[in-house]
């Protein structure tokens, strides 16, 4: 018996060290990396990263990826445990905010040394990474905001697509017919969107807030007046889904939207969303990506934005290899006919060239349009100040835009309201 | 003990000897029956340390700091986010609201359903172990995310309540209907007060009931003069455990409704408030003190229960 006891142990420790024993490579770096994205980017990311493997015998990455949601929820409870990975996709909208807390490193020396080759790349777009002046993230595409429209909706109601300048006055009157010839919906979801409040600021050759980030940066009120009082007046005639509607879309994704099930001829996406609907709504589609309605005799409303930064969090374990990936993903051009832009226009303009020949119609189309939208459109904002994220996320939602759309407010209340309660969380920030 | 060892004063040495060294082996034993008790239970005890009373703690020093889990300075600020909680956060008196509605409407219903039921399956019948089993499996499964993706789908738009009733609510869309979507559920429920409840019926002794009929009273009387009487101590249990337990109702309100509360707030459960502004506004002192002012008022409503039942 005690040998039978002592013979078992001896299975037991070696059962136990051999994964051990196989998988201890000397001198293999793990580098961590995290992302958000749908399942199409989900497996493109992690075939870029096989790939850099391949090329890189002696880095191992671990990866971890989720949708967008959860990913602030994981990547703050990682903070919190301080347990950053090494490489984090960062946005535009949070970076400020990560940057300023000291949460990310700076990228500067790894670009001055050439780790991070960015001799093909805009100014304009490396400075669009910069806070204060030192660079906390490497954009991995461009995007702008589009009204996807469905070429072929237009044509079955006797409409030509409207002229890339056209103004929210035309749009109305489109969305309108659409829907009386059609029968659907003339326009999808979110035509309430807070970055359609913003990109309406733009129009009008201003900026949402100050330029210290402690009060609203406009004092008149009437464009949202009218932009609201055009979505109720829409909602009305049925050309848009009611408030009601518009919820159960909630949880569906852009994969559910009204113009994927074919419910609505124009969607509001961000252009480097559009593979994704796309997709869904299947290849006998017609799709075009359009600028952004403007006010009557105001400027674009589309903007050349960052679509995603990678970004290195200051706790980073491995610091230089993930400088390397980070010059990989932008570079490389095999990594980069992986990824097929679905991040985003690439950057780097010798990648855009190798791209184009072979692009699919959806990505040519979205390649076209970054193109249309870089020759007319206004320049970047300045990103949101610190504590936008309570005055959207328990503000402008709940409390202001769905009140007016369930006609509990009218909009010249709603907007005095949003005024002030913008004004008192915004003012914290002096 | 020490009696024990008085009384034998008068016996020989030798028994007083034996006694001492009996009852010293009993105490020796009594401890080490003691420690041999913390060992066995010592994983769940480390659990409930470091998982439980630890972070219950911290929540408590966090709620009175501007904690916002990035964690770059932690700074004291006193009370201020209680008062900025009941002065200036809007939402979190509809989140107030919500949920003492959800609490009024779930826990009395799904209480008389489970009293009904129980009633019902309350008899010696071949096959009522089936129908026990399947009116308790709800409360095994309806915690689960396959369930609220299903209840998703039953209420759509397009879903089976409106396709059986041949209606058109938008049951998540519409202000009126949206949190009883998620009362519903809740009711639906209803199984493990149901078998507390058939545990109390059982024990009431058949005799009441048949000396009861044999007088000439009918059921309604005999419901209301017997079983109610019988099984107070039944319901006020299971009124504190359901009260208890839907206060702090999370994942259904996260899952179905899209965890943000639309429409209008209606759906914003105040745990899932207390969780949205920890992990999507990044403000976990806030969360703490909102999450220690619901520990307070559930404590503070049992205590009600508890002293309204002292008839």
């Amino acid at each position: 018996m005690k040998s039978l006891r002592y013979s078992l142990v001896l299975v037991l420790v070696a059962v136990l060290a051999l994964p051990v024993a196989v998988t201890q490579g000397q001198g293999t770096i793990e580098l961590q990396l995290t992302w958000w994205g749908s399942q199409t980017r989900h497996d493109k990311t992690i075939e870029v990263i096989e790939l850099f493997e391949a090329e890189h015998p002696d880095i191992d990455i671990i990866y971890e990826f989720s949708n967008f949601t959860d990913y602030w929820t994981l990547l703050s409870t990682k903070a919190a445990s301080d347990s950053l990975p090494d490489v984090m996709q960062h946005d535009y909208a949070y970076l400020a905010e990560w940057a300023l807390r000291g949460q990310l490193m700076p990228l500067d020396d790894f670009i001055a040394d050439g780790t991070i080759d960015v001799s093909n790349i805009a100014q304009s777009i490396i400075d669009s990474g910069k806070i204060d002046g030192q660079t906390y993230g490497l954009s991995l595409g461009s995007n702008s905001q589009a009204f996807i429209l469905d070429v072929d909706a237009f044509a079955a109601a006797g409409l030509d697509l409207p002229s890339p300048d056209w103004t929210w006055q035309e749009f109305e009157e489109t969305v309108l017919k659409l829907h009386e010839e059609l029968g659907i919906w003339g326009f999808g979801t979110l035509l309430d969107d807070e970055a359609l409040w913003k990109s309406l600021q733009i129009g009008h050759d201003r900026w949402a807030f100050s330029e210290d980030g402690t009060s609203l940066g406009y004092e008149d009120d009437q464009a949202m007046i009218d932009h609201l009082s055009m979505i109720l007046r829409l909602q009305d005639a049925g050309a848009i889904p009611t408030i009601e509607e518009e919820i159960e879309y909630d949880t569906t994704g852009p994969e559910g939207s009204p113009l994927v099930l074919g419910k609505s001829a124009i969607q509001y996406q961000w252009s480097n969303q559009v593979l994704a609907v796309a997709n869904a709504a299947g290849p006998d589609r017609n799709f075009k990506l359009w600028h952004l309605p403007r006010p009557e005799g105001g400027q674009p409303s589309n903007y050349v934005k960052p679509s995603m930064f990678f970004s290195i969090p200051a706790s980073a374990e491995h610091p230089q290899e993930a400088a390397m990936f980070i010059d990989f993903f932008t570079n490389s051009m095999e990594a980069n006919e992986i990824l097929a832009a679905e991040r985003g226009v690439p950057v780097s303009a010798p990648v855009r060239e190798h791209l184009l020949p072979d692009l699919d119609p959806v990505m040519a189309e979205t390649f076209d349009f970054l193109v249309r939208v870089e020759a007319d459109s206004s320049p970047v904002p300045p990103p949101d100040p610190p504590g936008y994220a309570d005055l959207r996320l328990n503000v402008y939602g709940p409390q202001f835009v769905d009140v007016v759309r369930f006609e509990e407010m009218t909009p010249e209340e709603a907007v005095q309201f949003f005024r002030e309660e913008a004004n008192r969380i915004l003012a914290q920030n002096r | 003990m020490g009696g024990r060892v008085a009384s034998l004063e008068n016996e020989s040495p030798l028994t007083r000897i034996r006694a001492r060294w009996f009852a010293r082996k009993k105490q020796y034993s009594i401890s080490r029956n003691n420690f041999v008790g913390y060992l066995f239970i010592s994983p769940w005890l480390i659990g409930f340390f470091l998982f439980s009373l630890i972070p219950i703690a911290a929540s408590l020093v966090l709620a009175f700091t501007d904690y916002d889990l990035l964690a770059s300075d932690i700074q004291f600020i006193g009370l201020e986010n209680f008062s900025r909680m009941f002065n200036e956060d809007l939402r979190y008196w509809k989140s107030v609201n919500a949920t003492l509605r959800y609490v009024f409407f779930a826990v009395p219903l799904r209480l008389t359903f489970a009293l009904t039921v129980a009633m019902l399956l309350n008899t010696k019948r071949r096959g009522v172990y089936l129908y026990r089993a399947a009116y308790y499996t709800p409360s095994i499964v309806g915690g689960s995310v396959a369930v609220a993706i299903m209840w998703r789908q039953i209420f759509g738009t397009d879903g089976l309540v409106n396709a059986a009733l041949g209606l058109d609510v938008r049951w998540f869309g519409d202000p009126r209907f949206a949190l009883w979507t998620l009362i519903t559920l809740a009711v639906w429920q209803f199984g493990s007060p149901m078998l507390i409840f058939l545990a109390g019926l059982r024990q009431i002794p058949a005799e009441l009931y048949e000396a009861s009929s044999i007088d000439g009273a009918n059921a309604l009387q005999r419901f209301r003069r017997i079983t109610l009487p019988m099984l107070t101590p039944i319901i006020f249990f299971n009124l504190v455990m359901q009260t208890i337990q839907n206060f702090q109702q999370f994942t259904q309100a996260f899952i179905i409704t899209g965890g943000n509360g639309r429409p209008l707030d209606r759906t914003l459960l105040y745990p899932l408030y207390l969780y949205r502004r920890a992990f999507v506004n990044y403000e976990m002192g806030y969360a703490s003190a909102m999450s220690w002012v619901l520990l307070l008022t559930i404590a503070l409503l049992t205590a009600l229960l508890f002293t309204s039942s002292r008839q």
